[in-house]
């Protein structure tokens, strides 16, 4: 029993759990192992920043070292969620400072990092190693400057698509010479054209443990040779700019430096290739397993030529150039792909301006049998091609596709896709996120309601007929988690029929949609452990009827009782908080 | 003010259209799978069923616009096949006696409800706010002329690089965009117009993946459908900023991405 093994057994035992969900789990089984587990927890991962205060945390939890948080929602991503909405990280930090002085890890998605929260970090944390800041926003190259300085064990630096305001490249000198212990810097994101190069150098230089390095566009394609001769042992490596006028020598430096990485795995940046250059990266084709040519303006025929080198490859990301012809060379020649992801080269033109279609996905679908995970932006799609892709690889555990014009029929027939999409939830049974275009009817959250029992993340726009749709998915998915909704005509029935559900969920989303203010309040009103917010920028919502739609709506679960650093568009439907307000 | 059954009171002001109940004070039991869900008894799966199709091999494959019986089974009983035009009014909302979704003798999620979905004839149509939705659906669908705010949805981030013009660099790629001092914020800095003579619809060319006349016309070849054979039949003019138009082939390609404004395939004579 429990009782007879001493709690430093018990601690030992539990170092060896480190998933959050079994650490949960441990925590339930009677009061001493959750005393226990609470003691011994070093990291803790917050999907919404709002749903706990960093006191409950720090409570629980005395002695963490890394903590993982999330903010804004991920229709933040697409200009949907207003500037100011919230997800600050400095309240966090503040706390944090003073409960947790050996924090060593802090990684962050879309919240608002300030200058002075990086400051602070740099201060208040002596151990501090890993910093990641995924899609994040409001810090400078200042802040920048002061990690670099401060924290003397900084294995990892990583901004991913975080927006800088790059003041200086300078910031790159702050890393003491002493400093030699980085593993991972990601400055892909800085978009001036200043980089202290020559510090850049000398960095990678003396940090031999360098496995993750990616590069911001400006680097130019002359200076990749000096770098990677710097740092052979690179696992990953992001290329700043890649295009050049073609010059023999420094092709054949180019290349020579590539081969001499023969660890090197993982390929990302390539912004403005010329193509030319491509043949550079052969001999280390061979080995690759992920790239990441989002960003490539290269024609298929070039892609095509590069992809069939690479036969290991697990992880590719592309534009729409690569046209039905590459992913069909790509279902042939990769045999180990995993993840696939097309992005549109023109999202924003009327008419397609590549020959990427249906086919392309099906080729994959068909030729690659590890396939799990596709995000997929192209113009037209018919049920045929869903169901023969869901037949295919039921093994999908993440399939968005994005049909460019909203409510896109079935090409060959004029129906919905309703048929093709249930039969992707039907056949895919660890479906675990799906994203849904096109014409689409109540009938495929009939499907979703009925066959996605383990989605965890549905994103739908422009879709459904009424509230049944709604229903459907919110009485059915039974491992729901994240709901997003644009542009339906979801009204207040269904919501108020399963607000329970609610409370099961980390959050749902619903802009564009009817669901009126009266029961917005309700809900706010009679649920207390959500958090119901309005937001609508142009006028309050209760200077209209209460049956008038919200414009935007964004509920989550809480225990953390209602925040208190709204921004005047946003309204919580908590009754005494709203009097305040 | 009303009171429900257990005698506490609840003010919902104007109301009407709405008919709710609170449920009762019992702790939320858990979801009840519903692996009874018994799709048959929905008025559409009969047809399905007497199809003589088990669940795994519906929906059938064979498709197409021929097979108009095929095509009625995945339709509702009362709305028309939903057309191509996009128009959301097109779909008609499901009223609920075609639905018996709340039926006591099933097993259903008992979920707390703060509404109880009924199989009342659906007064969705009384519903004021339904009258606003329709109205604002279409409203909502353009911002301002400028197109769907967030929708396709691409990474702000992503847009952003995917246009930015940096200083240095390759400079056949860029300097359409350049020149325009446009900077590439508007997302269609490098593309331009094409037409073919002959042909009514224009089309759309990125000009930032061409460095070349001969990496344009081939581009052109193709997305007009022209065979190699025919190549020679055809001349590539441009306009430029002027409003002249001009044989792309007379002028160096740096002048000619510089000054253009749109193109224009035309059969050459003689």
């Amino acid at each position: 029993m429990a009782y007879s093994f001493p709690d430093e057994v018990l601690e030992h035992v539990f170092s060896f759990i480190q998933s959050d969900k079994d650490r949960n789990a441990v925590s339930l089984v009677c009061k001493s192992w959750y005393e226990i587990e609470r003691w011994c927890r070093r990291k803790v991962f917050i999907g919404n920043c709002y749903a706990v205060s960093p006191r409950m945390v720090i409570r629980r939890f005395p002695e963490v070292r890394s903590i993982k948080l999330k903010g804004k929602p991920h229709f933040a991503d697409f200009n949907l969620v207003p500037d100011g909405w919230g997800g600050y990280v400095l309240p966090w930090i503040a706390e944090m400072a003073g409960a947790y002085p050996w924090l060593e890890e802090i990684r962050l998605k879309r919240m608002v990092v300030t200058d002075e929260s990086l400051e602070l970090i740099a201060k208040s944390f002596k151990n501090f190693k890993v910093l990641v800041l995924f899609s994040c926003e409001g810090f400078s190259t200042d802040g920048l400057a002061a990690i670099a300085a401060s924290c003397k064990n900084l294995r990892e630096l990583d901004l991913r698509e975080s927006e800088v305001d790059d003041l200086s490249g300078h910031w790159l000198a702050h890393f003491p010479e002493t400093c030699t212990s980085l593993v991972s810097l990601n400055i892909s994101c800085l978009r001036s054209d200043e980089v202290s190069f020559s510090a850049l150098e000398r960095l990678v230089g003396r940090c031999p443990n360098l496995r993750s390095l990616r590069l911001n566009r400006a680097v130019t394609l002359d200076k990749i040779a000096n770098i990677l001769r710097r740092a052979p042992q690179l696992v990953d490596f992001g290329t700043g700019y890649y295009a050049a006028e073609l010059q023999p020598d420094v092709f054949s430096n180019l290349a020579g430096a590539f081969s001499s990485c023969k660890e090197l795995k993982s390929l990302s940046g390539f912004w403005d290739v010329v193509p030319a250059y491509l043949p550079a990266l052969y001999s280390i084709c061979p080995r690759l397993t992920s790239l990441n040519l989002s960003y490539a303006t290269i024609q298929s025929p070039d892609l095509i030529k590069l992809v069939s080198h690479c036969p290991r490859l697990q992880r590719l990301l592309v534009l729409d150039y690569v046209e039905d012809s590459g992913l069909e060379e790509l279902a042939s020649s990769c045999k180990d792909l995993q993840e696939l992801r097309v992005f549109p080269s023109d999202p924003f033109g009327a008419e397609p301006n590549v020959s990427l279609t249906e086919q392309g996905l099906v080729a994959v679908s068909l030729g690659c049998p590890k396939l799990r995970s596709v995000l997929y932006f192209c113009r037209r799609m018919s049920n045929a091609a869903l169901v023969t892709i869901a037949q295919n690889r039921p093994n999908l555990t993440r399939f968005r596709l994005c049909i460019i014009e909203p409510k896109t029929p079935d090409y060959l027939t004029l129906e919905p896709l309703d048929v093709g999409f249930g039969a992707i939830v039907e056949h895919c049974k660890d479906l675990s996120r799906l994203s849904l275009s096109g014409l689409l009817t109540d009938h495929v959250f009939e499907y979703i309601g009925t066959y996605g029992k383990k989605l965890e993340m549905l994103s739908v726009a422009f879709a459904g007929d009424s509230d049944l749709g709604l229903h459907h998915v919110l009485s059915g998915c039974e491992s729901l988690r994240k709901l997003e909704i644009r542009d339906c005509p979801f009204g207040d029935k269904a919501l108020l029929a399963n607000a329970a559900k609610l409370e099961t969920m980390r959050s749902l989303w619903m802009s564009s949609c009817a669901v009126s203010f009266g029961a917005c309040k309700l809900l706010g009103q009679k649920m207390p452990k959500l958090n119901v917010e309005v937001i609508d920028e142009t006028e309050p919502p209760d200077s209209r009827p209460e049956s008038c739609p919200v414009d935007k709506l964004y509920i989550y679960r809480s225990v953390a009782g209602p925040r208190f650093d709204m921004p005047p568009f946003v309204w919580t439907m908590d009754e005494a908080v709203r009097i305040l307000h | 003010m009303q009171k429900d059954g257990a005698g506490r009171s609840w003010g919902l002001g104007q109301h009407r259209c709405m008919e709710l109940q609170l449920g009762l004070a019992l702790p939320p039991p858990p979801l009840i799978p519903i692996e009874t869900f018994d799709l048959n008894s929905y008025g559409n799966y009969e047809t399905r069923e007497a199809l003589g199709t088990n669940a795994l091999s519906w929906p059938l494959l064979k498709l197409g616009p021929a097979d108009n019986d095929i095509n009625n089974i995945h339709h509702h009983n009362s709305s028309s096949s939903s057309s191509s035009s996009g128009g959301g009014a097109g779909c008609k909302k499901r009223s609920f006696d075609e639905a018996p979704f709340f039926d006591e003798k099933r097993n259903v999620p008992k979920t707390l409800h703060l509404l109880l979905w009924t199989n009342q004839p659906n007064d969705e149509d009384d519903d004021p706010s339904n009258v606003l939705h329709e109205n604002s659906s279409s409203a909502i669908f353009k911002n301002d002329g400028e197109g769907l705010v967030g929708w396709p949805p691409v990474k702000t981030w992503r847009k952003k690089v995917h246009h930015q013009i940096p200083n240095g660099g390759a400079e056949n790629n860029r300097l359409p965009a350049v020149e325009n001092g446009i900077g590439g914020r508007a997302s269609k800095s490098t593309y331009v117009k094409v037409k073919m003579e002959g042909v009514p619809i224009a089309r759309k060319i990125d000009l930032s993946v061409h460095h070349s006349f001969e990496g344009l016309t081939n581009t052109l070849m193709r997305m007009f459908g022209i065979s190699d054979g025919n190549r020679k039949s055809f001349k590539l003019t441009y306009q430029d900023r002027e409003g002249d138009w001009l044989l792309a082939e007379d002028v160096p390609w740096r002048t000619f991405i510089r000054s253009l404004k749109c193109l224009k395939l035309i059969r050459s004579r003689g």
